[in-house]
């Protein structure tokens, strides 16, 4: 069984996995003439449907699903999000640098798929390098005639264009996205209607992550069965997981999910740095809730099963903590990321993370007051009612309630230390 | 018999003044000598300064809104950026009270937000013409040390001092209402300031200021 | 009947409209919800999240924006539920964190919907002990608005405003997250014809006017409806004073009118009203200009003067600026005591009185919303008419068609499906080639056979044959399914041509021509003279050459006004007694023997009739200066001493008389405007017919040769008394310009910001303009440096030398 789909050529050839000539002996472009030559539209996305792919921008929609609802006006957009600004992720950028043209034959496979002759990559205005590679790589795709006009004779046209992001986190919401690709504030949009239906300049639009579409090609060529064969069933496929913090091995690991968290940091991950113990770890990216080693080390790496859990894989960002980690400090930052990357649209989340951030930072300075917890818990309660998961809402898009996450973790489980921390109250008055 | 009665007739009426010959006196030599008034007396009004002189008045009209007489007149104007009157954007242009229609009832007091309407003890209002008992911001507003203006304050009958025995009253109706918050406190005075201590709230569920 | 869903609120069941928003539902089934950024004429943004309610949906109940759901049948709503309330508190208490709360100080202090809501469903008190963001404050965005960027709640109520609705996106917010403020653009001033209404807008004290500031607190104003006078839209407003002064004139929402919008020269030009140099006394000429008299003194020697001439020899100009009532008093007073025919309330810058007063079909400016497609043959509306703009503009965003033609370019280009451009002086021609079908009109004929049409026909310029809007009339009248408005701006002019100030009207839509009728009047009147009277160009044509001997001004300056300055300057010298009921010493009541001091907008009450025929009240909001007094009560004064009865003293009598001897207002008594409508105004005739129809036919106009032609459009803000006397915009006034196509200007030669004389007098700065055609020159009217330009069709012009 296969065990990895989209590290392969790049651990091969690690000099020139970027290049078109590389892409193409290791078997690139194939699943395109493939598609094309043997393929009808409809039966290239039944395969998609059939691999169970889910998607690895964060949501974890069905990918074939999100595709079914493309609405049937003309023209019609493929939008990929490559604005990767979740910290601690960095799959994307590893994708897009080390095999560019993996993700192109993608794009083109599923826009022939879908009907779609007008491609955007929107990438994140840090990822330069990215761009530049995936420039050179569309140069390269057009002159051999696997983009531009009438690709390899079939008469199916597609023209991709690169677009750099300003550097906000908010233009990784789908929608927020579309409004900066417009040439607009980076303001997530009130949906309905989905982008589906009018997405980009107001027609329908179909917005994947970087991953997902970088699967595509893979799933062309072995059938969507064979996809839905890795992994669990609900979790079908690999997942590229971004490993950083206390650990031995950090890094990029592309992995089939179904083992447990335990295997994951301990074996592929080598381990806590030092030797150190193990405090807790974020499965998914700064906007999940944390997890502990006491109830979570032995549950499963599945979407479903994290979920169940109270949080999410994500965009694949695990960051792992170790016993020095001062977890007010961990939390204030986390908050300090989102208060400042909040679009400033909804009252709760442009007002309510400032202000979480003040507290904690009031925390940290010595200056907190036994009260502070709870205001803490009532504040992100007023962001993200009943602070369940998935969270409710009291805002346009999910940024808000994810600066929620770190709260709610920290005061969860780690209580007492938030409290060591406040200042004694007698020697105060003393 | 009646020449008897009618001969003591007049001896009869001192009776009533014979009897309290010997008890305390009640009335006062005023205007030489003047009565103790309560504390919260409500006496005529004052604008109030800032130490540094400033006119505490924000010309927010607040306390002719509330006046149940209708007895006051005030207007607001943009305080001059290089020479302001009062703290902030506005100061009271003009600020006048017509005591004859007032009914010194100090709900201009309460209503004010900067404390720069106070009542003293001073009730010594008469005047000769209908005109003279509408007080202007002249007669109101305090000297910039602080001394209260007073119409006639050279007479040697005039206790001005009076005048400054409001301020108690005053504290007293401060904050949540309550005489325990005199002197405390109960709101972030300056923004920005990282030096200062956390204040207390104003409800009646946290009591206190003692943070500090 | 629209069609209506039934919803639960509150475990009530409502039948509501379909197609509507929750929060708008809601409320019209008396269950109020808070908002800040929902507000019924903008596109909902879900921004302010304050109207969260609980929706039950298939995962049991949410939390949604009730401003942007829409309401579906059996939808269950809870607006009362513990999670609403907490997220309500929730709400409430993130906005004030950062809210200044400088309250007593604030202008919104006391109408504040963050006050007023914080009372019904905040939180109480708050937990916030941080420091507070802070900005400097308040900062000005236009000459008019200032901004206090820390009261803001980032409502988005402006943006949408000044964007959506005014069509001038120069508001947008800048930064993110906790840092996000509302902004102009680098060197672009929110300089709208608009900006006023975002202070009105604006849910807490973050945009304040600059002439309210400070001025009174909304505890101590009076309130007063009525309409303005800037235009003759007649925007509903309420005036707002306090101790006895106008300090603020806010938009009423009339839904059939302005909707609430208001420009701002409707906004702000109410301070002229108490300027210094108003009229306050009664003024005689003597050896050494004027001196003040007393009223009896003044009306003695007035109606002794109007006495001694015969009635043919006196005329009357203006009356625009007044009341219905004032108007007729003024056409009775000249027809029945002075004997006179002599009245005209246009300068001979209008139109045809039968084609404004009395043309069919008219529409509706509500008709705008129903009509497929929007045909506008006339001035710019954004200068002249700025709320029918507005209405033009929301009828395009909601799908009508808009076709534009001019002379140069105007407002509602930008939003225009077709924009027919002509040379000043050749619009015969090109409306000929567009009523055909010509090649070249393709598109913009096809959207005018595509009805409803409404075509907004007036006259481009005072340089413009008044002919060429009949003609236009003609062209519209011959689509099918077509109505008609005609574009006259002065204030009341459409009510004064309706009481008969004009040569060849009676009062109540009636042909001077309908002897029956005419008979009927004189009946009432006790004298009527029969006949047409003479148009204000040939009454200061007569003046000027002695044909005629004494004229009363009313409100009018023909001097800056009329056609050709130079005759009514001329006129107004050679007349042998000139009397002006006016507010201020203008450049024509200057040359007046008595000027009596009159009452104006704000001061005096009665009724108006706007560009559609609607009659509404106007209410006095202050006393009149000095000594003013309304023209009905001075003119019933004088007739008293010229031995008549005009029963005018009281408006109401006037009122009541209209409705009894003019056609067209019968039933338009204070009784039937005041309980009887609702309040909107309602549209004369009330029932029946028109009493004179006047069906436009294309004619067909003398198309003007020359080297440069001139079109001589309005201006908003013009160099017009009114808006001298009105501090807060006089400084907006327009500076004199001449636009040229830089083919033009290179033949001159000229380039941009040199400097041309015109007529060899005006000398003005040259703007290059590829919009205006070549050929032709534009020039605006009555501003800063063309006072006195004769609106001719042709003008003379030569570079300076050296100008620049």
């Amino acid at each position: 069984m296969t065990d990895r789909i989209l590290t392969v050529r790049m651990e091969a050839h690690p000099s020139d996995s970027h290049t078109i000539d590389r892409y193409v002996k290791t078997g690139g472009y194939k699943a395109l003439r493939k598609a094309l030559k043997k393929m009808k539209p409809e039966a290239v996305a039944a395969e998609v449907n059939a691999s169970n792919i889910r998607g690895r921008g964060g949501a974890g929609f069905p990918m074939g699903v999100k595709w079914g609802f493309l609405g049937a006006a003309e023209p019609r957009y493929l939008v990929v999000n490559c604005d990767e600004s979740e910290p601690g992720t960095f799959n994307d950028r590893q994708l897009v640098e080390r095999d560019p043209h993996q993700l192109l034959e993608g794009i083109a496979i599923s826009s022939y798929a879908l009907g779609i002759s007008r491609a955007f990559i929107y990438v994140r205005g840090e990822y330069a390098r990215g761009a530049r590679r995936l420039q050179r790589a569309i140069d390269e795709a057009k002159e051999a005639g696997y983009l531009g006009e009438d690709i390899l004779s079939s008469g199916f046209s597609l023209d991709v264009t690169i677009h750099l992001g300003g550097g906000a986190y908010i233009c990784g919401e789908e929608t927020a996205l579309l409004n900066s690709l417009e040439g607009r504030r980076g303001e997530p949009r009130l949906k309905p209607p989905f982008p589906a239906i009018a997405g980009l300049y107001a027609k329908p639009t179909i917005v994947n992550n970087v991953e997902s579409i970088s699967n595509v090609p893979w799933i062309t060529l072995n059938g969507g069965l064979a996809y839905a064969d890795i992994g669990p069933d609900r979790s079908a496929g690999t997942k590229m997981l971004s490993i950083s913090g206390h650990i031995n091995k950090p890094g990029n690991h592309e992995i089939v999910m179904g083992m447990t968290w335990r295997e994951l940091i301990y074996d592929i991950g080598g381990g806590i740095r030092d030797g150190n113990e193990l405090k807790a770890w974020i499965p998914g990216g700064a906007s999940s809730p944390w997890f502990v080693p006491d109830k979570h080390l032995d549950t499963r790496v599945e979407l479903d099963e994290v979920g169940a859990n109270g949080s999410m894989i994500g965009a694949g960002a695990v960051v792992v903590m170790d016993e020095t980690t001062n977890v007010v400090a961990a939390a204030h930052s986390i908050v300090r990321f989102f208060a400042h990357e909040s679009c400033g649209q909804c009252t709760p989340c442009r007002e309510g993370t400032s202000w979480m951030e003040d507290i904690l930072a009031r925390i940290m300075d010595g200056r907190g007051r036994p009260e502070d917890i709870d205001l803490l818990m009532d504040v992100s309660d007023n962001i993200s009612p009943g602070l369940s998961w998935p969270p409710a809402m009291t805002t346009i898009c999910p940024l808000g309630p994810s600066a929620t996450a770190p709260v709610a973790s920290i005061v969860r489980y780690f209580r007492d230390e938030i409290e060591a921390m406040m200042p004694n109250k007698e020697a105060a008055n003393a | 018999m009646t020449w008897i009665s009618d001969l003591l007739g007049p001896f009869k009426g001192f009776a009533v003044t014979m009897r309290q010959v010997g008890k305390p006196r009640v009335t006062r030599k005023y205007p030489q000598e003047k009565r103790v008034k309560p504390p919260r007396f409500h006496g005529r009004h004052v604008l109030n300064r800032y130490e540094d002189g400033m006119e505490k008045c924000i010309g927010c009209e607040l306390c002719a809104g509330v006046c149940p007489a209708n007895c006051i007149y005030v207007r607001g104007a943009d305080n001059p950026p290089d020479n302001p009157v009062s703290p902030g954007e506005r100061y009271g242009f003009v600020y006048e009270i017509n005591m004859l229609r007032c009914i010194y009832c100090a709900m201009c007091v309460e209503a004010c937000p900067t404390e720069a309407i106070t009542m003293t003890h001073l009730f010594e209002m008469s005047v000769t013409s209908k005109e003279d008992a509408i007080y202007t911001k002249d007669e109101l507003l305090v000297d910039p040390d602080g001394t209260p203006n007073h119409p006639q304050a050279e007479s040697p009958l005039i206790d001005v001092k009076e005048l400054r025995l409001g301020d108690g009253w005053m504290r007293a109706t401060s904050s949540a209402g309550r005489a325990e918050y005199e002197g405390v406190v109960a709101w972030t005075p300056q923004a920005r300031n990282p030096d200062l201590p956390v204040e207390a709230g104003q409800s009646a569920e946290s009591t206190g200021g003692d943070d500090g | 009947m629209p069609d209506t869903v039934s919803i639960n609120i509150n475990g009530v069941a409502h039948d509501v409209e379909a197609g509507q928003r929750l929060i708008v539902a809601a409320e019209s089934v008396g269950e109020v919800i808070p908002r800040f950024c929902h507000h019924d004429k903008l596109e909902p943004v879900g921004k302010c999240r304050m109207c969260l309610v609980e929706v039950e949906g298939p995962r049991g109940k949410v939390l949604m924006p009730s401003c942007t759901l829409l309401v579906s049948d059996g939808m269950v709503v809870d607006t009362e539920s513990a999670v609403v309330k907490k997220a309500q508190e929730g709400v409430l208490e993130f906005l004030l964190i950062n809210h200044p709360l400088d309250c007593p100080i604030c202008d919104k202090g006391g109408e504040c919907p963050l006050q007023d809501q914080t009372m019904q469903w905040g939180p109480g008190e708050s937990r916030f002990v941080e420091a507070k963001r802070n900005f400097e404050k308040p900062i000005p965005v236009s000459d008019v608005v200032l901004l206090d960027r820390e009261r803001c709640v980032l409502c988005d109520r402006c943006v949408r405003a000044a964007d959506d609705i005014a069509g001038d996106p120069l508001l947008t917010f800048i930064d993110r997250g906790n840092h996000v403020q509302i902004q102009t653009f680098p060197n672009e001033p929110f300089s709208s014809y608009f900006s006023g209404n975002t202070v009105q807008l604006c849910p807490v004290g973050a945009l304040t006017s600059v002439d309210y500031r400070f001025k009174a607190r909304p505890w101590d104003l009076g309130h007063t409806r009525s309409v303005s006078f800037v235009d003759t839209v007649h925007s509903s407003v309420d005036a707002q004073t306090s101790r006895g002064k106008l300090v603020r004139v806010y938009g009423i929402e009339n839904d059939r009118v302005n909707e609430g919008w208001l420009s701002d020269k409707d906004r702000f030009i109410f301070s002229a009203v108490h300027s210094p140099d108003r009229v306050t006394a009664p003024l005689v000429r003597g050896d050494d200009g004027f001196e003040e008299a007393s009223w009896s003194d003044a009306m003695a020697l007035v109606a002794s003067r109007l006495g001694g001439y015969l009635g043919g020899e006196v005329g009357a100009i203006g009356g625009a600026n007044n009341t219905n009532e004032e108007a007729y008093t003024l056409a009775k007073f000249m027809r029945s005591v002075v004997g006179s025919s002599n009245l005209d309330a246009q300068l001979g810058d209008g139109l045809n009185p039968h084609l404004a007063a009395t043309v069919t079909p008219r529409a509706t400016i509500d008709d705008l919303d129903r009509a497929a497609t929007i045909f506008v043959w006339g001035p710019d509306l954004k200068e002249t008419l700025p709320v029918l703009y507005l209405r033009v503009r929301k009828a395009v965003r909601n799908g009508a068609t808009l076709v534009v033609a001019s002379p140069a370019g105007t407002g509602l280009d930008a939003i225009a499906a077709h924009v027919v451009r002509y040379r000043a002086g050749s619009g015969s021609d090109v409306l000929r080639k567009f009523a055909s079908g010509d090649k070249g009109y393709e598109g913009a004929r096809e959207a005018l056979d595509a009805g409803p049409v409404v075509g907004l026909v007036g006259r481009s310029s005072l340089a413009e044959d008044p002919m060429m809007a009949e003609a236009a009339a003609g062209v519209v009248r011959s689509l099918p399914d077509s109505k008609l408005l005609t574009l006259l701006t002065r204030a009341n002019i459409y009510g004064a041509l309706d009481m008969g100030l004009a040569p060849n009207l009676l009062p109540g839509r009636v042909s001077t021509a309908d002897d029956e009728h005419a008979e009927m009047l004189e009946d009432a009147w006790g004298h009527l003279p029969r006949g047409t009277g003479r148009s204000t160009t040939q009454m200061l044509e007569d003046l000027a050459s002695g044909a005629m001997r004494a004229m009363v001004l009313v409100g009018a300056d023909p001097v800056r006004d009329c056609p050709d300055p130079g005759l009514a300057q001329r006129a107004l010298e050679a007349a042998e007694f000139v009397v002006a009921f006016d507010a201020f010493v203008t450049d024509s009541s200057i040359h007046a023997d008595v000027i009596l001091p009159a009452a104006v907008w704000g001061e005096v009450s009665g009724t108006a009739t706007n560009l559609e025929g609607r009659v509404q009240e106007v209410n006095a909001s202050v006393r009149p200066a000095g000594q003013a007094r309304s023209l009905n009560a001075a003119l019933d004064d004088i007739a008293h001493l010229m031995g008549v009865d005009l029963r005018a003293a009281k408006v109401a009598d006037v009122t009541r008389e209209i409705a009894a001897v003019a056609p067209a207002y019968a039933g338009i008594t204070p009784d039937h405007l005041t309980f009887e409508s609702d309040g909107d105004g309602v549209i004369v005739p009330l029932e029946g017919e028109q009493p004179l129809k006047f069906i436009p036919v294309e004619v067909s106009v003398p198309v003007v040769t020359s080297r440069l032609t001139l079109h001589f459009p309005d201006a908003l803000y013009d160099d017009g008394v009114w808006n001298r006397n009105a501090p807060t915009i006089a400084g907006l006034a327009r500076q004199a310009e001449a636009r040229l196509h830089p083919r033009d200007a290179s033949m001159l030669p000229v380039h941009e910001g040199d400097i041309v004389s015109i007529e060899e007098r005006f000398v003005m700065p040259v703007t290059l303009d590829d919009t205006v055609p070549v050929g032709s020159i534009v020039v605006p009217r009555n501003v800063v440096g063309t006072k006195g330009l004769t609106a001719s069709t042709s003008v003379k012009v030569e570079a300076v030398e050296g100008g620049a």
